[in-house]
């Protein structure tokens, strides 16, 4: 009940239920547009949230997240282009809808179990934080340095590609992290006598860099040659017939969400692709899958909404984002001085329940303003690329300026562009890079705490029982990705070696 | 048989980096408030790390490549140098606007630098320079400056030709 009056005065005394529903809308025009991950769409918001107070500029972060899910279908169903990587499995059934002139109907499906997948991982979210937080309660500085360490090494596992590379990321990001005063000392380190570096580099800047300038540096790249398939369509939602036909399937999706968001690492795009093949499992009709099959829709979707609730879990409770959307989020929290974990249940309750109820308030508005917002996607989605990308690249100088007024931070913000395409280019992953930047002050903080705190004994990470428990997970994730790694590697040289024969 | 793979040559880059890093943080001053650890001291370890990192990239990739043969990347058709260049350097150009616009702004101003930033990457991206992306980029200019000046009250640069002429 205390819950609920936080969450009421939250949107009731601050603009978190207009933060919400701008979150949405900004999240499914972000989404639409094909090379707009949700997480870009959120780091470009980024820069605006430093003027706002805490809950609704976490809550417009979070909204986007909602919006730009079912956002990523738009293009998916429209012109087989998911907007998002979480819509690939989307654009499956959606485009084979779409050619046989049932796209409205596609849409709505995927509308309506965006909503009811959002709405049950906000549940989800809701009631598994709290009592994992709490858990969190009995950690002391080594399990917190453990923590970061398991935080790191998840992230590092679970990489695409190269489980080195993606330890050699965590490790640049931590380097980064370094940067400017010490927290104990107070020694200027890597400065070279730069004012704006004492504070260090903030996130923000690598964030909108690495995720936003590199891809439109990839963008540039390939030069518009021909127009784009310009379409136009109006949204059918599903009868009650059909929604009974979808109760499986958006079950299914739901449920995959819900496991799936609460893994650090996972996200919606594995997500979705399950719930599409277990909702073809289980399906009457699976001969439909891959024909234009309403159940083939909403399973994923439901997923992938799902997961934009339950991600929150790990990322709330831990203060471990296993997503580049939740590490932005992450980012935002930090930027508002808010720690993750069981203090931010004990000492911000507002915050919290502000959140939750901002994330309702987005999750119910999808329904009316992805009716409404679908023409001016739909008109965005034709557009000519060279002019947004041209918009996208003044929205990141001008917002990025607007943070702490100085032409440095833009410099910094092309530097940062740079690398992330350098490691686009080169098989880096970028959430290790991002996790090493914003668990880094925690890493330092807690391992030199522990230590003074034990006279330099190192003992203390295997003495401590949470930390032991964290270290050796730890190890499993990394030991356990590194043979995974090696049959990838094996499995592919051997198909290579076949292909030779052949 | 190619041994030296794409991935030995990211080592081999990585190593220098690590090296580097530990020596700008063996330049770390010490404090008479340091703790046992040092300013220095996570730095160092980092630098090993990814030194370690480095080591063990270089010797898989060799190790892979004497075992296995070189990665399949003569599978793909060779393209010509330029081609492959080609997206590289569109890239590096496109950095050289965001540049631009960086040395630009103080001196033009908000209003007319954002307007220049939005015709040179519209053109560079494969817009037709014509009437349409000139008003887009004109347009475009006066938005972003009624949106982030006059809207959200930032002090973007007025810029040292116009400013004082705009501010009277």
């Amino acid at each position: 009940m205390e819950g609920f009056s936080y969450a009421w005065s939250a949107l009731t005394t601050t603009p978190a239920a207009f933060a919400a529903m701008g979150g949405v809308i900004w999240g499914i025009l972000g989404g639409a547009l094909p090379g707009i991950s949700p997480s870009i769409a959120m780091a470009l918001l980024l820069p605006f949230t430093y003027s706002m107070e805490p809950i609704p500029a976490i809550v417009l972060l979070a909204a986007t997240y909602v919006g730009a899910e079912y956002g990523g279908s738009i293009p998916a169903i429209l012109i087989r282009t998911p907007g998002t990587n979480a819509a690939a499995a989307t654009a499956i059934d959606g485009y084979e809808m779409q050619k046989q002139g049932r796209g409205g109907e596609a849409l709505g499906i995927s509308l309506v179990s965006g909503v009811i997948g959002g709405m049950i991982g906000l549940f989800c979210l809701v009631l598994l934080t709290k009592p994992l937080a709490s858990v969190a309660l009995y950690f002391t500085p080594p399990a917190y340095f453990s923590l970061g360490i398991l935080g790191l090494s998840v992230i590092a596992s679970l990489s695409t590609g190269s489980l080195v590379k993606g330890l050699m990321a965590g490790t640049i990001g931590l380097m980064i992290a370094t940067v400017g005063t010490d927290p104990v000392s107070g020694v200027n380190r890597f400065t070279y006598g730069a004012p704006e570096l004492l504070g260090g580099i903030p996130f923000i800047l690598v964030m909108v860099g690495v995720f936003a300038v590199s891809e439109l540096l990839v963008q540039a790249g390939k030069p518009e040659t021909a127009k784009s398939e310009r379409t136009q369509m109006t949204i059918r939602l599903p009868n009650w017939a059909m929604l009974r036909r979808l109760r499986k399937p958006q079950a299914i999706g739901s449920g995959i969400g819900l496991f799936e968001g609460c893994m650090p690492g996972a996200g919606g795009s594995i997500a979705a692709f399950m719930a599409y093949n277990e909702a073809r499992r289980w399906s009457k009709n699976p001969e439909e899958f891959g024909k234009g099959s309403p159940e083939a829709i909403a399973a994923p979707e439901s997923a992938n909404n799902t997961v934009a609730g339950t991600a929150l879990v790990p990322m709330l409770s831990f203060g471990i984002p296993g997503s580049n959307s939740t590490a932005i989020l992450l980012g935002g929290l930090l930027i508002h001085g808010l720690q993750p974990g069981p203090l931010l249940f004990e000492q911000h309750p507002d915050f919290i329940y502000g959140l939750f109820g901002g994330l309702f308030v987005a999750n119910f508005s999808l329904f009316f303003l992805g009716i409404l917002i679908l023409t001016p996607a739909i008109w965005l989605v034709n557009r000519p690329k060279p002019y947004l990308m041209a918009a996208i690249y003044a929205l990141i100088f001008s917002g990025i300026y607007s943070i702490d007024n100085t032409l440095f931070d833009l410099y910094l913000v092309l530097i940062a562009g740079a690398v992330g395409y350098v490691m686009r280019l080169l098989g880096f992953p970028f959430l290790p890079l991002v996790l090493g930047l914003v668990l880094g002050y925690l890493i330092e903080a807690n391992y030199r705490r522990s230590l003074l705190l034990t006279g330099g004994e190192h003992r203390v990470f295997i003495e401590d029982p949470i930390s032991l428990g964290l270290l050796l997970t730890a190890l499993v994730f990394v030991i356990g990705s590194g043979w995974r790694d090696y049959r990838h590697a094996k499995k592919d040289r051997e198909a290579a070696k076949q292909d030779d024969g052949t | 048989m190619r041994i030296l793979t794409r991935d030995t040559w990211i080592g081999v880059v990585m190593l220098i980096v690590a090296a580097v890093y530990w020596f700008e943080a063996s330049k770390i001053r010490v404090s008479p408030l340091d703790d046992g650890i040092g300013a220095a001291g996570l730095p160092k370890v980092l630098a090993y790390a990814l030194g370690a990192l480095a080591i063990i990239l270089i010797i898989r990739s060799i190790v892979g490549a004497l075992m296995f043969g070189a990665p399949t990347e003569k599978a793909e058709p060779k393209k010509p140098a330029v081609e492959v260049w080609k997206p590289h350097l569109r890239a590096v150009g496109m950095l050289a606007i965001g540049v631009g616009y960086l040395l630009l702004v103080s001196w033009l101003g908000y209003i007319i630098t954002v307007a220049l930033l939005l015709l040179s990457v519209s053109l560079y991206i494969g817009a037709e320079l014509n009437a349409r992306t000139l008003l887009v980029a004109g347009i475009g200019g006066i938005v972003y400056h009624l949106l982030f000046v006059e809207f959200l009250g930032i002090p973007l640069p007025s810029g040292a030709i116009l400013g004082p002429l705009l501010n009277g």
